[in-house]
């Protein structure tokens, strides 16, 4: 390595020609990556759509007061449910949850949890179909987090060693069942 | 050292982790589970390995005073590089990893041999050092993550092993059970290690 020659501008010369190699290099990695990024993305969004809705075979956008609300039509071309998706904070970070609804009885069909960063193996668990059946065919409304078997329609049943993870899905949606009933069905 | 020998010296001898105790951020962090482990293990190697190799062409023309801001640049501009790779081609991997990715930036372990090797040595002998101290760091990333996840949820990749009466130990997957595991661990090696020295002496 050069010791002698350490003069400011060479200094600056270096990491400046680092710094724009690097940055080139990530721009043809950037443009080649995200196509595939934004393509799991779609799919992920889609594929959750018809998993909250089911029976579902199309869907439309529909925005009202701001918010996009997915109408899941099944082969006759009946509504089969509306879904939206709910944000909320969680362990460590952001959650996302596509919440399915049918419209007519006020309940929720099922969830998915399309983004999160819980704790792999623990908080994670959120996304396992035991945890997320909790939800399904529940009547809006607030939720409560129970360490048994739940007995009453509001309850939910915790995951063990990852309490805060499954209150914070317990919190976003409640309060999506809230925002879903104001926007979706009063904005009519 | 001839070229086998700086092979075999990351895998034992001089072992990130057991031995030279370094890049335990991510070796407490996401080895609770061995698909974790594993991926961190590959994704750290390739990093190490790459940034070794650029390291040791250009040592040259890096003046001293700048050499670790450059360093840094040349490891991030690989971590995110695997990042964008992993998120594209291998998005179950990318979630479950999530913010490990770009915390490989500061694992001391790949800037520790950029520093203690790649500026000193020419390239072949920095690749033989990066795969040996990539296998290295791997493979106890993944008998830690076997342990811990074979422990703490009864399962090994995934698959269900010791059968539904296990009660898990929830302890081996949360961050207590990794310290604990990890001390053992080092433990079981520094026997083995005495027993080996003593053998030879």
């Amino acid at each position: 390595m050069a010791q002698e020659d350490n003069n400011l501008s060479r200094l600056v010369i270096t990491l400046t020609i680092i710094g724009v190699i690097s940055a080139l290099a990530l721009a043809v990695v950037y443009q080649w990556t995200t196509p595939y990024i934004e393509e799991h993305q779609a799919r992920a969004r889609e594929e959750a759509i018809f998993s909250v809705l089911e029976g579902a075979v199309d869907y439309e956008e529909s925005t009202r007061n701001g918010i996009t609300f997915f109408e899941g039509f099944d082969e006759g071309g009946n509504l089969v449910g509306v879904s939206f998706i709910a944000r909320g904070s969680g362990y460590q970070g952001a959650i996302e949850i596509m919440v399915g609804y049918d419209p007519a009885n006020d309940e929720i069909l099922s969830i998915s949890v399309l983004n999160h960063e819980e704790t792999p193996g623990l908080g994670a668990r959120i996304t396992e179909e035991e945890f997320k059946d909790n939800f399904a065919n529940k009547p809006i409304g607030e939720y409560e987090l129970v360490s048994r078997e739940p007995t009453d329609p509001y309850e939910v049943e915790t995951i063990a060693g990852a309490t805060i993870s499954a209150r914070a899905v317990k919190n976003i949606v409640s309060e999506a069942g809230f925002t879903f009933e104001e926007y979706y069905g009063g904005g009519n | 050292m001839n070229l086998l020998k700086i092979l075999t010296n990351g895998l034992w001898k001089e072992n990130p982790i057991i031995k030279l105790v370094i890049g335990l951020c991510p070796t407490l962090a996401v080895t609770n589970t061995v698909e974790n482990g594993l991926a961190m293990g590959l994704a750290t190697s390739f990093v190490l390995i790459s940034s070794e190799i650029v390291i040791s062409l250009i040592k040259k023309w890096i003046p001293n005073n700048v050499r670790i801001p450059s360093f840094i640049l040349i490891i991030a501009t690989f971590v995110t590089f695997t990042d964008y790779f992993l998120a594209a081609f291998f998005p179950g991997i990318a979630e479950s990893l999530s913010l490990f990715i770009p915390l490989i930036v500061v694992n001391c372990l790949i800037l520790g041999r950029q520093e203690a090797f790649a500026s000193k040595n020419p390239t072949h002998r920095a690749i033989f050092d990066g795969v040996g101290m990539g296998i290295g760091f791997t493979w106890v990333l993944v008998l830690l993550s076997a342990v811990r996840e074979i422990l703490g949820m009864g399962t090994f990749f995934g698959f269900e092993i010791l059968g539904a009466a296990y009660q898990p130990m929830i302890i081996m997957i949360l961050p207590g059970g990794a310290f604990i595991s990890l001390g053992v661990l080092v433990g079981i090696m520094n026997v083995i290690n005495r027993k080996v020295e003593s053998q030879n002496g």
